[in-house]
């Protein structure tokens, strides 16, 4: 039993932790107002996955489902996707633009 | 011959940037795809963490690589530094391109804690432009002598430099 990649060890119970991080991002996503671009899309992938790790129990083929690498990849990208959420909070990038560049910035050629 | 023009991908990309866009409207001023496919974001500079947090941690876009930060100097502009970001996603095999500009005085922001590997092109865009990057853990001087003076890659920089050698 092995994961195949140098440091990665093999999770016991993968379908537990993934079950309550993605509780976490949706919890996260909670407090993000509901017109919000990334809250819709995130919410979107989330449930996806969510719901196939509900309904296939056996680890070979909730990785072929997925179609996104190991399993504990998968973890690892829940969590990232976990702290993302939580600095999107406050970032809060979905206002409108900060600031225009002055109007010859990105002109190309000069 | 001329490279054929691979329609697919560039509407993948096409619709990929737009996706980025409407995620992330704080911080985006314009998305453009080349003609050789290859997708670029123009951000603000108070925006330069988010975006790549952003583009790092995000299951659609696990741009997990940063290959290259440069600068360009375009020194008839208000902002002259154009700061340019390259990374790889390896999970999606696929390459973004995000730009930031600077003036010589403003600090930007570093992507150090963002990905380790920018720790020294922080370092080179500091001793050949100028540019200054806030919570660097370590700028100093990387490739030019150690008394020198002025920063080499900037277009009024002469060819020969100031000293005689």
């Amino acid at each position: 039993q092995t994961t195949g990649l140098v440091g990665l060890a093999v999770a016991e119970n993968p379908h537990e932790r993934l079950r309550i991080l993605y509780t976490k991002i949706l919890g996260v996503l909670e407090g993000i107002p509901k017109d919000a671009a990334y809250r819709k899309y995130t919410e979107q992938i989330v449930n996806e996955r969510f719901d196939l790790v509900k309904k296939e129990t056996d680890v070979q083929k909730l990785q072929d489902k997925l179609n996104s690498g190991q399993i504990e990849e998968v973890i690892i990208q829940a969590e990232n996707e976990l702290s993302l959420a939580r600095k999107m909070m406050q970032w809060k990038p979905w206002e409108p633009l900060v600031e225009e560049p002055p109007s010859n910035q990105w002109r190309w050629p000069i | 011959t001329v490279r054929p023009k691979n329609e697919v991908e560039q509407k993948q990309l096409c619709a990929f940037g737009e996706y980025v866009a409407e995620i992330l409207p704080k911080y985006i001023q314009q998305v453009q795809v080349t003609c050789f496919n290859e997708l670029e974001l123009l951000i603000h500079p108070d925006g330069i963490i988010p975006v790549l947090t952003f583009l790092r941690d995000h299951t659609n876009a696990q741009f997990k690589s940063l290959a290259d930060l440069t600068a360009v100097d375009v020194p008839s502009r208000q902002y002259r530094f154009e700061i340019v970001y390259n990374l790889l996603s390896l999970r999606f095999n696929s390459r973004i391109r995000v730009k930031t500009y600077t003036d010589e005085l403003t600090p930007v922001d570093s992507a150090v804690p963002v990905h380790k590997a920018a720790n020294w092109y922080e370092r080179e865009v500091w001793d050949m432009f100028g540019v200054f990057f806030a919570n660097h853990p370590d700028l100093r001087r990387i490739l030019t002598d150690y008394g020198f003076e002025g920063h080499p890659f900037r277009k009024d920089f002469p060819l020969s430099g100031y000293v005689e050698v």
